[in-house]
């Protein structure tokens, strides 16, 4: 199963994600096949891949949330245009997730990523994919 | 594990410039000061242990992460009608 993708370009993580903190090297895959869905990618043997998706197409009224610390990891100015992506879990009896509560946030000016450990948040780790 | 025994006020250093200062000792709990670059991230266990374990839940291999997006196109496309 090959797709071509449309943009397939290496985003550097450089504290990797909780549970795969030494996986710094993702790739982000979209292409028309996979819409709205866009995969992440590790790049290099046994490194995980992700199902992702834009939140705001689980939930329209979401407004993510990023400290400065976190903009500065992202090497963001203030103002600067971040993509948003949620986790999609599969369940084996159950319909699949969307975790909102952690989301991972690229800025592609720098093409860093992060993943939002937040202390608070309105959203839920298991969001129903709907 | 290193173990220190530190009153209110005082602080241990890891490191080049991460502080871990205890700031007041409460009953039950101690309130602690981190100080450290931007860069470094800094979170409590048991929240980054519960978004690990969601990581963990989220992983596939490759092959499965696109197998999972066929499925979930599918079913969408199938429930479209009834929206």
């Amino acid at each position: 199963m090959t797709d071509v993708a449309v943009h397939e370009e290496v985003v550097t993580f450089a504290d990797g994600l909780p549970g795969f903190e030494s996986n710094h090297r993702f790739v982000l895959v979209g292409s028309p096949s996979l819409d709205p869905f866009t995969l992440l990618q590790g790049v290099g043997p046994d490194a995980p891949s992700f199902v992702a998706i834009d939140p705001r197409q689980v939930e329209p009224a979401f407004a993510g949330e990023i400290g400065s610390a976190d903009r500065a990891r992202l090497d963001a100015a203030p103002d600067a245009p971040l993509v948003w992506l949620a986790l999609v879990s599969a369940h084996e009896h159950a319909p699949a997730t969307v975790n909102l509560r952690a989301p991972i946030v690229i800025n592609p000016a720098s093409m860093r990523g992060i993943q939002i450990v937040p202390v608070e948040s309105p959203y839920r780790l298991d969001h129903p994919l709907g | 594990m290193l173990v220190f025994t530190r009153k209110a006020d005082e602080a241990i250093v890891i490191g080049d410039g991460i502080e871990v200062k205890v700031l007041r000792i409460g009953r039950d709990a101690v309130r602690i000061g981190v100080t450290a670059a931007p860069h470094v991230p800094v979170h409590r266990r048991e929240i980054y242990d519960q978004i690990r374990a969601a990581n963990a839940s989220a992983a596939a291999e490759p092959d499965a992460a696109r197998a999972l997006v066929s499925r979930l196109r599918q079913r969408a496309t199938r429930q479209e009608p009834h929206d």
